[in-house]
């Protein structure tokens, strides 16, 4: 049989499993499966089980749980409050006012956790009550909170970008660094829209508070400047080459637990809670990993993914037209497939078309990572929608309308770090450890 | 019976849990080395060398441990990424034969995986193989533990599988979610 209609099988194989409802970890092994044995004289068995072992025994994925332990456990802290009250007196006099403490408030989390559904969670819990009680629309709270809570994927430390890392063997440390001026440069995105919006749209603005004098401001303050030196010690040892993720990641779960305890949030109940929680959601991704290590073996196996690349490469397309058919391809798959589903299934198959392409592995891990945060607020497979789906009680699909101008700020987020790409590199380019 | 399986599960994945305790304060400890060793040279004095030998292999192993003995926890509190749009939207009763399918496919997977890895592990104890570091260890013990994780994987499947099939609701199904955050990325 030809090639090419194996991997269509193939590839159709992987839809209908996964539409079915199989584990996408399961069916990320089973395709592999599949392919090993249909095609290759290899025997599957033994390359699944040595293949596995080796992606799982490694220390730079040990940063991935560290991590998100980090995360859950702030996400029990007091962290909640003390954003929205050390927040909102600096915003009082911005236009878009307190809308814009739901995204400077993402952002700072984002650079204590690496999800995007803690980041939405953790911020909300306190901000959309509050924003609600003082008379805020109630539907671009929401669409600011399902946009900038994604920033928790791109910010670094960011649980999606040690996955790619991981799966294309490129430095966990500059994927991070790299992570950075975009992230800021989505904030800054947000902000702009909100405040370009309260200003069309007075009539939905509450009245106005009075301002708060400069002192109060920072009293109100005080309590945030324990995460501001949570994220300067984690992110900066970092770039200053000072530790690995893994090791600024273990610091960060000390710091964490000093700062939970020190703000009287520390329970037993808290602590256990927080690390089973860890415990099993980085279980989820690891062995979701481990299918995807074993599917990109073997694909090198049955070499679609270099006949995919060769036939890529024939039409003769510019880097440019092969990235408008990729954020494409990769928003649909996005509405039906999580994030790291598509960050795996991209790694095994396309990658070696990408580097055919010319294109710098690290910039394309923010691309994808970019284009990932889009498919967290797209219907019906969103985890931020189904986060503000369980805390608002509203449905995913009209989270997700609020959600749209968001959603296109994204996009005008990829033409840009696609038009200058140095967005993404230069910092990891100038990284101390150089 | 359930009681025993279920303690099976609950101690599997709090061995889990431990790996991450013991990763996270080995790697403290060698931090903490570091910046103590730095602080002597800022006064001048030697050094002490101060580390976790062969911590990264350690690690390592350790995230095996920790990555593989939860999957059964991990499935039962319904944590394992599934696409459940079509599971939701089809009438009751295909859903439970959707259901028996995917735990039936995935029962068949995880101990044909469990089967080759513990191939694995006895290979590396009969070719005697122990990781590169300054302390070798024998692979066969890490290889053994994740064999460990995928089999008590399968069982709980296959009680899974017992507990659809006898009209009952499967264990993944039957959790209330109570952490927002938990097992989304």
């Amino acid at each position: 049989m030809d090639l090419s209609l194996i991997a269509l099988f193939l590839g159709l194989g992987m839809l209908v499993a996964l539409a079915m409802g199989i584990w996408v970890a399961v069916a990320l092994l089973g395709v592999a499966l599949a392919a090993m044995i249909a095609l290759v004289s290899v025997p599957a068995g033994p390359v699944m089980a040595t293949t596995i072992w080796g992606a799982a025994n490694s220390w730079d994925l040990t940063a991935l749980p560290m991590f998100i332990w980090m995360g859950e456990i702030l996400f029990r802290s007091r962290l909640s409050e003390d954003m929205f009250a050390g927040l909102s007196p600096w915003m009082r006099n911005l236009p878009g006012r307190l809308l814009h403490v739901n995204i400077l408030g993402c952002g700072i989390f984002a650079a204590v956790s690496g999800s995007s559904a803690a980041t939405t969670a953790t911020i909300g819990r306190m901000s959309l009550p509050e924003l609600k009680q003082r008379g805020y629309d109630e539907r671009i709270a929401i669409g600011t909170l399902a946009g900038s809570g994604t920033l928790g994927l791109l910010i670094p430390p960011s649980i999606i970008l040690i996955v790619y890392g991981a799966a294309t063997e490129q430095s966990i440390a500059r994927l991070f660094m790299a992570g950075v001026l975009p992230g800021a440069m989505l904030c800054v995105l947000f902000m702009g829209y909100v405040a370009f919006w309260s200003l069309l749209n007075r009539s939905k603005m509450p009245p106005r508070e009075d301002a708060i004098p400069f002192l109060e401001r920072l009293k109100a303050t005080r309590r945030l400047f324990p995460v501001i030196g949570l994220i300067v010690g984690v992110i900066g040892s970092i770039y200053a080459g000072l530790a690995s993720p893994t090791e600024a990641a273990a610091i960060g779960v000390t710091l964490s637990l000093l700062l939970s305890w020190g703000s009287g949030t520390l329970t037993r109940k808290s602590f256990v809670d927080a690390l089973m929680g860890a415990t099993r959601t980085s279980c989820m991704i690891a062995f979701i990993l481990a299918g995807a290590a074993f599917l990109t073996v073997a694909m090198g196996y049955t070499g679609i993914p270099r006949e995919l690349a060769s036939w890529i490469g024939a039409m003769n397309l510019s880097p440019y037209a092969l990235l408008i058919a990729l954020t494409l391809f990769f928003v649909v798959l996005g509405c039906f497939l999580d994030g790291i589903s598509v960050v795996v299934l991209t790694t095994s198959v396309i990658l070696p078309m990408v580097e055919q392409a010319g294109l710098d592995l690290i910039w394309f891990g923010i691309y994808l990572v970019l284009v990932v945060e889009m498919s967290q607020i797209t219907p019906p497979v969103g985890f931020n929608l189904f986060v503000l789906q369980g805390m608002t009680g509203r449905n995913i699909f009209s989270v997700a309308r609020m959600a749209l101008p968001f959603f296109l700020l994204m996009i005008l987020a990829v033409v840009l770090i696609v038009a200058f790409p140095g967005l993404a590199l230069w910092l990891p380019q100038s990284m101390l450890s150089n | 019976m359930r009681k025993a399986l279920n303690s099976l599960y609950q101690a599997s994945t709090a061995l889990a849990a431990c790996c991450l305790v013991v990763i996270a304060s080995l790697v403290v400890f060698q931090v903490m080395g570091r910046v103590f060793d730095g602080a002597r040279k800022l006064f001048g004095l030697e050094p002490l060398g101060l580390q976790v030998p062969s911590l990264a292999e350690i690690a390592g192993f350790l995230l095996v441990g920790a990555s593989f003995l939860a999957l059964a926890g991990t499935l039962r509190n319904g944590d394992h990424i599934r696409v459940s749009i079509l599971l939701q939207a089809v009438p009751s009763s295909v859903g439970r034969f959707l259901n028996v399918l995917a735990v039936a496919v995935t029962c068949t997977l995880a101990s044909y995986f469990a089967w080759h890895a513990g191939w694995l592990a006895f290979d590396s104890y009969s070719y005697n193989e122990t990781s590169y570091g300054i302390i070798p260890i024998p692979l066969v013990y890490p290889q053994i533990v994740m064999t460990l994780g995928l089999m008590v994987f399968s069982v709980s499947l296959f009680d899974d599988l017992v507990q659809i099939l006898t009209g009952g609701e499967p264990s993944f199904e039957a959790v209330v979610e109570d952490d927002p955050i938990e097992g989304k990325e």
